[in-house]
C-alpha cells in the first residue's frame, strides 16, 4: 500500500493541533506512534526533514496523508474523538451543486465543499496534491471509482452544475495547455486525456462541472480548467469536489479532504447536492456528510475475540481514544466510526481497533492448549523416501524455479510439435524467460549441467519437485505432479548407470517394473525406455540426445531419469 | 624413527657411510642413486625432522649460452664478422664503411658499433678518413675469447671460476644484464649446500645400519591378510596432515535441508501438512479470502494469469454461492459485506497461485479438523521483476489453527512458539498489521541471534467472512512465516536467487549452519 512523503515539522505541528506549540518528536517515539496507523517509517532525511512512511491498511485511506496520521496520534493523546462541526446538520451551505439527469449512466456521484481561511503554503500544497493523487490512484483505482478536484473558490458562482455535454460542444483551457480545447481534443491530445480517457470514453456525452456563468471548472475525472482549477501557494479560499461511481466512496473521500483542510485551519462549509434521481442519501443532501450509523456490539464478542475480560470501561476508553463515538449500554457498546472512516464491516474490525488502541503489548500471549496430531501427507512421505534413496545413490539434490521458458522446457529438448511439449503458459508474460511452468524436471537439471562444466566430474544430481501437466479433465486445467528427475553427466555417462539406479530405487520401493523402448525426441533412439509398473507408465529414462546437449552447450554425455512420485502412491 | 620413508633411510645411510667430507646434493645423488626430485624431497623431510643439517652453503656463478649465444655460435659473433670483413676488405683494397658492414652482414647497428668500438680499442682496426675501417692485421683478444667461449659453453654450462681471467672478463662483458638482453652469455648464481648428520641423525643412521631397513609396504592387500604375511611387514606411515583429495557427496540441497528442518519443527508442534496445486482459480486464491474483486487490496497480489484454459469450468458449491453472498451482503457472517456483486466468471479465472493461503482456504472447505493445526510449504508465484530481493517463484510457509480456544491472545501465544522453535528467538515484538483476510492482524518481529530485529511472519484471525462461507464455525488463526532471510543467513548467501542456483560447484560447496 502507499508510501507517502511528508515533512517532520508539518507532522509535528498537526500532532500538536491548532492550540498547542509543536514539540520535537524523537523518531523512536514516532515509530511507536506509527503502530496506531499501521505505518512504518521507511526513511528520514535529516537535512530536508522529509519522512517516508509506508501505510499498510488499504481500508483506511484517511491515513494515507500527513493530516490523517497526525489526527490518529492526536486523538490518542487527548483520549477522545475530534469533533468536526461541518458534519452536523448545517445552518448554512456555500451553494448548490446540481447533478444533471443521465449522469447515473456515466459517472453518477459528486460531493463538494468549500474551505476558507487556510492560506495554502508550499508544503501544504505538496501534501494536498499527494493526498489527491494517492486517493484517486489507489483508493479510486486510477480515478475510475473516485477522482478529486481542487479549485480557487473566488471565481466560482453558485449553483455549480454537474452536466453531460457533447464532446465538441464545450471548450476550455485545461491545466498544462495554453489554448482552448474541446473535450474530444482533450481526450485525444492532452496527456491526462490519453491516460484516463478510457474511464469515460465510449459515452456520447461527457461530464463537465460548470458554474452558474457557464465557466468550466473541470472535465472529471480527466482534467481541471487552468483558470479556476489551479490552486496556488497563497490561495485561502478553496472549492473541493469529488466525483465517482460509488456513492459511499465519493462521500468518504470528500469527508477525508474536509477533515484534512479543517485540521490545517480552514473553515469548511458544506455544499448542497441536488440529484435528479433518488440515491441512498435521497435527492438532496449536504456534503460533507456523516453517513455512518451506530452499531451495537456485545461486549462479550470483543472480550472473547481478544481473550481478555477488558470490561466496558476499558473498551469504551480504548475506542474513544481511537476516534470512535461510543456509548456503553449494559452488556453492549454502541460504536460509530468517525465520518472520515468507512471500514466497519464486522465486529472484528472494532476488535482490532480496541487492540491497536490499547497496544498489542497489553495482551499477554497464551499457548493454544488443544492437542493435535502432526504429520506429513503420504505424498511428502514418499517424496522424502525417494530423496533419501537418491542421496544414498550419491546424487546431489537441486532446487530449481518452476517457472521458466518454452525454449528451455520444450525447444531445447527437441519436443516442439509433440504431446510432450504441452505446458501451462502464462497470459500476462513479464519476461520470456519466465513464461510457463515446467512439465518435467530434466530441463532444470540440464540447465545446472550447462552452468557447471568447471565443477569436477562425475556430476550426479536430482530434484524432487512439482511440475504442472496440462490435463483437460482436471478442475484447474492442469495437474500438479511431484516428480523425481535425475541426471548423470561425465565423459563415460551411460544408459546402464541410470538404469541401475532405477532398478535399485524401485526395488527398495517394492515396485516391480519393466522397461519398454520409447521413441522420445529428447533421448537417443534405441537408448530410452518407459518405466512401466503395474501396467502404467510411471516414468522414463535414457541417454540424452546429442542435439539436446548441443542446444544446452553441454560438452559431456548425459543420461536422465524422470518419474512421477504421485504414481507410486497408487494401490498396486 | 618409525616413520622414516624409504627415501629418507637411503639418504641417512649414504651420509653415515661416508663421514668426512659433507656431500653436496649432486654427490648424494650419485651415492644414493636417487632421482633429483626424490632426493630433494627426502632431504627436505630430513631437514624438517632435524636428522640432517646444512653444513655449508656456497654460491657458485654458472655461465651458460643464451639463445643469442646459440645464434652467434652458428653464424659467428658480430665482432668476428666485423673483423673478418675488415680483413677481407684490406686484401681486396676496397673501402669499407660501417654502413657497408651492416648491409653486407645484416647486423644490428648497435651490435656493429659495439664490435667496432671493441676492435678499435684493441687495435685490431683503425678508423680512417671518411669513416672507413681498415684492418691493422693485429688479432683481437675479445674476438678470439668469444669464439672459444661459444665453443666451450655450447657443450654445457660451466662454473665461471673455471675460466681464465681474460675469458672471465669477456664473459662478464657479454653476459645478459638488466636492460641488455641481446647478449650471448648469462651468469647465474647457484647455491650449493652440503649436508651432515645431526647427532640424532647419527643415532638413527646407526640404528638403521644395525637393524637394516625393514621392508615397508604401503597398502595392506588381501594376499597379505590371507597369508598372514602382514605380521612381518612394516606399514609406512602417511603424512596425514596433507590435504585430502576432493570427492563429491550425495546430499540434500542445503536450502531443502533448512526447509526439512522447518517441516520437522512444524510436525513436532502438531501441524498436519496440506498440499495444493500450482494453478489456482481466483476464487480460492482471493475471493474465498474475502478480498473484494474491485479493491486495492487485490493489487497487492498482482498475479500471473494462465493462457489456456483461461477459466475453470466450475467452482464447487455451496462455496461459490456462499462466498458470493458474503462479498455482497455479508450474509451469514454477521458482516455488512463489500456491497458489490461478485463476478462468477472472474472467480473462475485461472492464475498461478500467488499465496499459500489459497491452500488453507481449500483445507477449510474440505472439512478441517477441530481442533486442528495445518501447514504447507507451497511454491507461489509473484508477478514481479526478478531481482535480488525477488524470485519468480518461492516457497511460502503458512498454515492455519482451528479451535474453540482460539483468540487474539492464543494467536500471540502461537507466534511466541514459532519464534522460539523456528527462529530460536527469545525476544518477540507484535505490531499491528494489515492482511485482507485477517482481523486482528499481527506482524511478528523477533530478535534473531545474527540478524537482530527482523520480521519473522504475519498472522491474524481469519475474518468470519472467510470462515463462515467455507463451513467453519470456530475461530481460525492464519499464519505465514517469512523464512527466506533466515535461510539466507543460515546458508551464507546474499542473493535470494542463489537459493535456486544452477551452479553445481556452488551447490556442492554451500553449507548451512542451523
Amino acid at each position: 500500500m502507499p508510501t507517502i512523503s511528508l515533512q517532520r515539522d508539518d507532522l509535528e505541528a498537526l500532532i500538536a493541533g491548532p492550540d498547542e506549540k509543536p514539540a520535537r518528536i524523537p523518531l523512536d517515539q514516532l515509530e511507536q506512534w506509527l503502530m496506531l496507523v499501521k505505518g512504518e517509517l521507511k526513511g528520514h532525511n535529516a537535512e530536508t526533514g522529509e519522512l517516508r512512511i509506508e501505510l499498510q491498511d488499504s481500508n483506511r485511506p484517511d491515513l494515507w496523508c500527513c493530516e490523517g496520521i497526525a489526527r490518529q496520534i492526536r486523538i490518542k493523546q487527548r483520549g477522545s474523538a475530534i469533533s468536526y462541526p461541518f458534519f452536523k446538520k448545517a445552518k448554512r451551505v456555500a451553494g448548490k451543486l446540481v447533478v444533471a439527469p443521465g449522469m447515473e449512466q456515466v459517472r453518477p456521484y459528486v460531493a463538494a465543499c468549500t474551505a476558507v481561511g487556510y492560506r495554502v503554503t508550499a508544503s501544504g500544497l505538496t501534501q494536498l496534491i499527494q493526498t489527491q493523487e494517492k486517493l484517486a490512484d489507489i483508493f479510486g483505482r486510477k480515478r475510475r471509482s473516485v477522482s478529486i478536484g481542487l479549485y480557487r473558490l473566488a471565481p466560482i458562482v453558485f449553483p455549480v452544475s454537474y452536466d453531460l455535454v457533447k464532446p465538441d460542444d464545450v471548450r476550455f483551457t485545461p491545466l498544462g495547455m495554453e489554448t482552448m480545447m474541446t473535450l474530444r481534443e482533450i481526450l485525444m491530445v492532452h496527456p491526462k486525456g490519453v491516460e484516463y480517457g478510457g474511464i469515460v470514453g465510449g459515452h456520447d456525452r461527457l461530464p463537465v462541472l460548470r458554474d452558474a456563468n457557464g465557466q468550466v471548472l473541470s472535465f472529471p475525472p480527466i482534467i481541471n480548467s487552468r483558470e479556476i482549477g489551479e490552486v496556488q501557494v497563497g490561495d485561502h479560499e478553496l472549492f473541493v469536489e469529488v466525483t465517482g461511481t460509488d456513492l459511499p466512496m465519493v462521500a468518504l473521500t470528500l469527508n477525508i479532504f474536509a477533515a484534512n483542510l479543517a485540521d490545517r485551519g480552514a473553515v469548511i462549509t458544506p455544499v448542497e447536492i441536488q440529484s435528479s434521481v433518488k440515491t441512498s442519501f435521497g435527492r438532496r443532501w449536504n456534503t460533507p456528510i456523516d453517513f455512518g450509523a451506530p452499531r451495537a456490539i456485545p461486549l462479550k464478542a470483543i472480550e472473547s475475540a481478544l481473550g481478555e475480560p477488558l470490561g466496558g470501561k476499558e473498551v469504551t476508553s480504548a475506542l474513544k481514544s481511537y476516534g470512535y463515538t461510543v456509548k456503553a449500554a449494559g452488556q453492549k457498546v454502541a460504536v460509530q466510526l468517525p465520518p472520515y472512516r468507512n471500514d466497519l464491516l464486522h465486529t472484528v474490525d472494532v476488535v482490532e481497533d480496541v487492540a491497536i488502541s490499547q497496544g498489542y503489548a497489553r495482551f499477554a500471549p497464551v499457548m493454544p492448549s488443544q492437542f493435535t496430531v502432526g504429520g506429513l501427507s503420504r505424498l511428502e512421505q514418499m517424496a522424502d523416501r525417494v530423496r533419501h534413496l537418491m542421496v544414498g545413490l550419491e546424487f546431489q539434490e537441486i532446487i530449481s524455479n518452476i517457472m521458466g521458458s518454452h525454449q528451455d522446457f520444450c525447444t531445447r529438448m527437441r519436443l516442439d510439435g509433440t504431446d510432450w511439449a504441452k505446458v501451462v503458459e502464462v497470459d500476462n508474460v513479464m519476461s520470456l524467460s519466465y513464461s510457463c511452468l515446467r512439465q518435467w524436471i530434466t530441463p532444470s537439471l540440464l540447465q545446472v549441467e550447462a552452468n557447471s562444466s568447471r565443477a569436477f566430474y562425475p556430476h550426479r544430481m536430482f530434484e524432487v519437485g512439482e511440475v504442472a501437466i496440462p490435463d483437460a479433465s482436471a478442475d484447474v486445467g492442469s495437474r500438479t505432479v511431484t516428480m523425481l528427475g535425475a541426471v548423470i553427466a561425465h565423459a563415460g555417462a551411460h544408459f546402464s548407470e541410470i538404469h541401475s539406479c532405477v532398478d535399485l530405487l524401485l526395488y527398495y520401493l517394492d515396485r516391480p517394473f519393466t522397461l519398454e523402448p520409447v521413441d522420445h525426441p529428447s533421448f537417443l533412439d534405441g537408448r530410452a525406455g518407459k518405466i512401466v509398473s503395474n501396467g502404467r507408465v510411471i516414468g522414463l529414462l535414457g541417454e540424452v540426445h546429442p542435439e539436446v546437449l548441443e542446444h544446452w552447450q553441454i560438452g559431456v554425455p548425459a543420461v536422465a531419469l524422470e518419474w512421477e512420485i504421485d504414481r507410486l502412491l497408487e494401490e498396486v | 624413527m618409525d616413520n622414516l620413508h624409504p627415501l629418507e633411510s637411503k639418504v641417512l645411510l649414504a651420509l653415515a657411510r661416508k663421514p668426512g667430507v659433507p656431500p653436496t646434493l649432486d654427490q648424494l645423488a650419485e651415492s644414493t642413486g636417487l632421482e633429483p626430485s626424490q632426493l630433494s624431497m627426502a632431504v627436505e623431510w630430513l631437514l624438517a625432522k632435524s636428522l640432517i643439517a646444512v653444513h655449508s652453503e656456497t654460491v657458485a656463478h654458472i655461465a651458460s649460452l643464451t639463445p643469442v649465444g646459440e645464434l652467434f655460435f652458428e653464424k659467428y659473433s658480430p665482432i668476428e664478422r666485423v673483423l673478418s670483413a675488415a680483413r677481407e676488405a684490406g686484401q681486396t683494397g676496397r673501402r669499407l664503411t660501417i654502413q657497408d658492414i651492416q648491409a653486407k652482414e645484416a647486423l644490428e647497428p648497435s651490435d656493429v658499433s659495439k664490435a667496432v668500438g671493441t676492435l678499435k680499442k684493441e687495435g685490431a682496426i683503425l678508423i680512417v678518413q671518411g669513416g672507413c675501417i681498415e684492418s691493422t692485421g693485429r688479432n683481437s683478444a675479445t674476438a678470439e675469447g668469444m669464439r672459444s667461449l661459444l665453443q666451450d659453453l655450447r657443450s654445457g654450462q660451466r662454473e665461471l671460476q673455471s675460466f681464465s681471467e681474460p675469458l672471465r672478463n669477456v664473459l662478464q662483458q657479454h653476459a645478459v644484464k638488466r636492460g641488455n638482453a641481446r647478449e650471448p652469455f648469462r651468469i647465474d648464481e647457484r647455491v650449493t649446500r652440503s649436508f651432515v648428520l645431526t647427532p640424532s641423525g647419527q643415532e638413527v643412521a646407526e640404528q638403521l645400519s644395525r637393524d637394516g631397513v625393514a621392508e615397508e609396504v604401503s597398502q595392506l592387500t588381501p594376499e597379505l591378510l590371507k597369508e598372514g604375511a602382514w605380521r612381518t611387514k612394516r606399514f609406512r606411515k602417511y603424512t596425514i596432515s596433507l590435504r585430502a583429495p576432493r570427492i563429491a557427496a550425495g546430499k540434500r540441497h542445503p536450502y531443502r535441508e533448512f526447509l526439512d528442518l522447518v517441516k520437522l519443527k512444524l510436525v513436532s508442534m502438531g501441524f498436519q501438512e496440506m498440499r495444493g496445486t500450482l494453478v489456482e482459480t481466483e476464487f480460492w486464491n482471493m475471493d474465498a479470502l474475502f478480498m473484494p474483486q474491485f479493491h486495492p487490496a487485490r493489487d497487492i497480489h498482482d498475479v500471473y494469469f494462465v493462457k489456456n484454459p483461461t477459466h475453470a469450468r466450475t467452482i464447487a458449491e455451496p462455496y461459490l454461492t456462499q462466498v458470493t453472498q458474503v462479498h455482497e451482503k455479508g450474509t451469514g457472517a454477521g458482516s455488512t459485506g463489500w456491497g458489490y456483486p461478485l463476478d462468477a466468471e472472474r472467480a473462475k479465472r485461472l492464475v498461478l497461485r500467488s499465496q499459500g493461503t489459497a491452500v488453507s482456504a481449500r483445507t477449510l472447505a474440505a472439512g478441517a479438523s477441530v481442533p486442528g493445526k495445518y501447514f504447507s510449504i507451497a511454491r507461489c508465484f509473484r508477478y514481479d521483476q526478478v531481482d535480488a530481493p525477488h524470485a519468480t517463484d518461492f516457497f511460502q510457509v503458512e498454515g492455519i489453527v482451528l479451535g474453540a480456544d482460539i483468540n487474539f491472545r492464543t494467536l500471540l501465544g502461537l507466534l511466541n512458539l514459532f519464534a522460539r522453535e523456528v527462529a530460536q528467538a527469545k525476544e518477540v515484538k507484535f505490531l499491528p498489521a494489515y492482511f485482507p483476510f485477517t482481523e486482528p492482524s499481527v506482524e511478528m518481529h523477533v530478535r534473531h541471534p545474527k540478524l537482530g530485529w527482523m520480521e519473522l511472519g504475519g498472522a491474524g484471525l481469519f475474518r468470519p467472512e472467510v470462515t463462515t462461507p467455507l463451513g467453519v464455525s470456530v475461530p481460525v488463526i492464519a499464519w505465514g512465516l517469512g523464512l527466506d532471510r533466515m535461510a539466507m543467513v543460515a546458508l551464507g548467501i546474499h542473493d535470494i536467487r542463489d537459493l535456486f542456483s544452477a551452479d553445481l560447484e556452488f551447490i556442492r560447496t554451500m553449507r548451512g549452519s542451523f
